[in-house]
């Protein structure tokens, strides 16, 4: 027989994180609307007049649509995985080593980045990679002319992808650790006793045993797909790479706060809203498959 | 929800007024100094700078500078101008909210309107005028206007015709626009490093070329010098119609100087309406922009850069386009290196030598929310700002000169002439041609106070402008005020400017759905030109591009305005 007690207890734990859901995410959906309507702030959205599909039609009129979603999924799609096995393979190597000491100070330090705010980090990268920045400087070392790596459209997506890893991998790695420190000391004896070396441990026994997490990760991380990350970009982007670096939340935010065009801003993220639940159905029944994960 | 929330509240007051005594309102309501209270229908007498009995809140959504150093405690919303108003006037302005000035607070007016959550009164661009205009969303202000406007307030919107008629639809007014004060971008250069080359003052393009050239060639600035500096990261190469006064530190003269006018409206040769971003003019000045560019005469990282100032502050390079008040951001520089000269010249010419610039046409509003109990507070505030100050003023304010950081709702507001004017009178003042008295205090009191601070900051010879000649510390409040209008106002008012005007001020129909799209088009086929990680051919996609994806209709559209 369950204790009802500990069950109520549950919920209320539960309880902000609910709240928090129909404030921030359930309530605002009212504004859908405002996609389908010439939205008039004067009289509110119910009295706006409808203007039926016509925000959508547009959307897919212009050929802007189809670049901003290709360069939301291109750097989406590369942060995930990036951002899946970087971690992985930084916790796999950091567990061979044995000093504790060392272990603790590394661990610490490649965390930090995580509470940088992109505001900061997106200074030092423009610093970092201007055209008499460090790296130039260095290039220069070998003979190499400087590049304008931010007015690179080739190069854009990899440096905003290769910040993004950097500021999140130490924070992503602590899953893992906590995944390898769970697994049994008693089976790396076992295979030690049977002349398995160092590497065929970690093929044969760590990496099986992490893997299920790896996988839970991604597949959840799926649902991710169209946030190729606002903050960042927008601190970082200029005309020079719109063509693989504008991604829907730039444009959204220039269409909607800087010319007003609520509907059709709405419309677009709309469409991302749609795209992404229905990704998210699918990560949740790989994650269901594969990693035996599910809520409901 | 939050709106189901604010009506409950807002019939909360409404009962709670109604239920207080309403001969109240007589006294309180209209705050007419001495002459309340009055129950006969005979028309009450209004003194605009009168002080209210009760005092009268205002609400305002304010720009702040996050580096303003403010005098002990104070704050923006909490100073001794805000105090003065408050204890003399009974007028209490508390913040709805702030943001820091430019775009962080442009985004945080979009969202205010947007959400329809409006502070009683703040200041707009013309876009979000004209969409609050359009969304119903601003109280008429003609009859307060009419009303309580003073005698000095309307004499200044006077002298500046077809201000109030922009911001007045259907006989309605809604809004108190700034009075644009004439500018133009003019070439900045350091004439100490001029000087120490050897170097003649530039009159046309080629000379702007050589002396960036020499310049860079001699490393005058240190290792890692940079030629011509301009737009910042999110910034625009060339002011638009719709920041049309958007002069300061972008590359505007250099599309001037070949008749190019790109970002605004022009006629073409046939009298029809054309967007200047599409004219072989600019296809030309793009050319030679990017032969600049591939030369490093313009900054490698142009419209890459946090901020192209830096380059300026830290001495690294010499050469920018700015309008006359440009010198109130060169302090810091100045500061750095109390050798800096920066001196403003009339170039680049065109090839007719004569010296082109688009004629500013937006502006600055105050607008007052509709619903708002009390506009005519607003119209006092500036009555007030405008007005000779009550003598409570010298007491408490003397000694600091007020800025927009302490004064809220802060509009740039004077006679038409009033740059002139000051230039001139103050110049007149140091030749010890006229006397102080002979300026015109009631008309032009800024005028008036930049001569009287004059010679605390400028050193003879008067007529010289020369940094060495100038003395920062003499009086700290008032050095950027004579500097800029002495250095850079003498220039820009003696000059011969050939004004080109938009022929659009504001965005049509068509523009309002497609322009993100099209400024997108333009802004970076312009850049990768420039850049040159595309051909110059490019130019003529875009321009093909521009009219097929709505520039045709907007063209049309804008014809139609003529």
């Amino acid at each position: 027989m369950r204790n009802k007690g500990v069950v109520i207890h549950y919920y209320l734990m539960l309880l902000p994180g609910l709240v928090w859901l129909f404030f921030f995410n359930l309530l605002p959906m009212y504004g859908i609307l405002m996609a389908f309507k010439d939205f008039n702030p004067g009289i509110g959205l119910l009295k706006s007049e409808w203007i039926g599909m016509e925000n959508f039609k547009y959307m897919f009129e212009l050929d802007d649509s189809k670049e901003i979603f290709a360069n939301t999924i291109t750097i989406a799609l590369a942060k995930m995985v990036g951002n899946l096995i970087v971690p992985l393979v930084f916790a796999l190597m950091l567990n061979e080593v044995k000093n504790r000491l060392f272990t603790r100070t590394v661990q610490t330090i490649v965390y930090l980045p995580h509470f940088l705010s992109w505001v900061i980090v997106a200074g030092i990268m423009l610093d970092l990679f201007s055209y008499s920045g460090l790296v130039n400087q260095l290039l220069a070392l070998f003979g190499v002319e400087p590049i304008l790596f931010f007015a690179s459209p080739q190069i854009f997506p990899s440096l905003v992808v290769g910040s993004d890893i950097w500021k999140e991998f130490g924070f992503g790695a602590i899953i893992y650790f906590a995944a390898l420190t769970s697994i049994n000391p008693e089976m790396y004896e076992a295979a030690a006793i049977d002349g398995a070396s160092q590497f065929r441990r970690l093929i044969s026994i760590t990496l099986p045993s992490v893997l299920p997490v790896a996988v839970l990760l991604g597949t959840l991380s799926l649902g991710n797909i169209l946030n190729a990350g606002f903050d960042q970009i927008f601190n970082l982007y200029n005309p020079m790479v719109y063509s693989t670096g504008d991604i829907i939340d730039t444009w959204v935010y220039r269409v909607g706060l800087i010319n007003m065009q609520y509907g059709l801003a709405t419309a677009v993220g709309l469409l991302k809203s749609v795209v992404g639940l229905f990704l998210i159905s699918i990560s949740y029944t790989l994650a269901y498959r594969f990693a035996n994960y599910r809520i409901f | 929800m939050k709106r189901k929330m604010a009506a409950i509240l807002a019939g909360i007051f409404l009962i709670a007024s109604l239920s207080g005594c309403v001969s109240k309102d007589a006294n309180s309501g209209d705050g007419n100094g001495g002459s309340t209270g009055n129950e006969g229908g005979a028309e009450v007498s209004i003194d605009p700078l009168g002080a209210y009995k009760d005092p009268v809140k205002v609400s305002i959504g304010r720009a702040v500078d996050p580096n303003y150093q403010f005098d002990n405690e104070d704050t923006a919303e909490n100073n001794a101008y805000t105090r003065w108003l408050k204890d003399t006037y009974n007028i209490v302005t508390t913040h709805a909210w702030e943001a820091a000035q430019g775009t962080d607070y442009e985004q945080k007016v979009s969202l205010a309107i947007a959400s329809n959550d409006l502070p009683d009164a703040m200041m707009v661009n013309e876009t979000q005028l004209k969409q609050m205009i359009k969304a119903d969303q601003l109280a008429d202000l003609s009859e307060v206007y009419e009303k309580y406007g003073a005698e000095r307030l309307k004499d200044i919107y006077n002298s500046n015709p077809g201000l109030l008629d922009n911001v007045t639809y259907d006989g309605k007014m809604y809004a108190f626009p700034e009075t644009t004060l004439p500018s133009a971008p003019l070439t900045w250069i350091r004439k100490d490093w001029l000087d120490e080359l050897g170097l003649e003052a530039p009159t046309t393009l080629e000379d702007l070329q050589n002396i960036s050239k020499a310049f860079i060639d001699n490393k005058i600035g240190g290792e890692g010098t940079v030629g011509i500096v301009g737009t910042s990261q999110g910034g625009s190469l060339y002011s638009t119609f719709l920041s049309s006064g958007d002069h300061y530190m972008n590359f505007s003269p250099l599309f001037f100087a070949h008749n190019a006018y790109p970002g605004i409206w022009v006629k073409d040769k046939d009298g029809k309406a054309v967007y200047g971003s599409t004219t072989e003019e600019t296809k030309q000045a793009l050319i030679m922009m990017r032969d600049w560019y591939a030369q490093g005469i313009l900054d490698k990282e142009l419209a890459l850069r946090k901020s192209a100032q830096e380059l300026i502050t830290s001495g690294k390079s010499g050469i920018f386009f700015g309008p006359w008040w440009s010198p109130y951001n060169l302090q810091d520089n100045i500061k750095n290196d109390p050798k800096a000269n920066w001196r403003p010249y009339i170039a680049p010419l065109n090839a007719e030598g004569k010296f082109n610039s688009n004629e500013a046409t937006g502006s600055t509003y105050i607008v007052v929310r509709k619903g708002y109990e009390h506009p005519e507070a607003v119209v006092k505030m500036l009555n007030i700002h405008v007005s000779e100050k009550d003598p409570s003023y010298e007491e408490v304010l003397a000694d600091k000169q007020m800025t927009s950081q302490e004064i809220p709702l802060f509009i740039v507001a004077g006679h038409g002439d009033q740059l002139e004017y000051a230039v001139n009178s103050t110049e007149k003042y140091l030749a010890g041609e006229i006397k102080l008295e002979d300026i015109d205090k009631v008309n032009y009191g800024f005028g008036y106070e930049v001569a009287e601070h004059a010679k605390n900051v400028k050193k003879e010879p008067y007529d010289n402008y020369d940094i060495q000649y100038w003395d920062i510390n003499g009086d700290a409040a008032f050095f950027a005020h004579v500097y800029s209008h002495l250095n850079g106002g003498s220039a820009f008012v003696n000059a011969d400017v050939n004004y080109t005007r938009s022929i659009a001020t504001s965005k049509t129909k068509t523009m309002e759905a497609r322009w993100t799209n099209l400024e997108k088009l333009e802004d970076e086929v312009f850049l990768k030109i420039i850049m040159g990680s595309a051909p110059i051919e490019e130019f003529d996609t875009f321009v093909k591009k521009w009219y097929d994806q709505g520039g045709e209709q907007i063209t049309k559209e804008v014809n139609d305005l003529q």
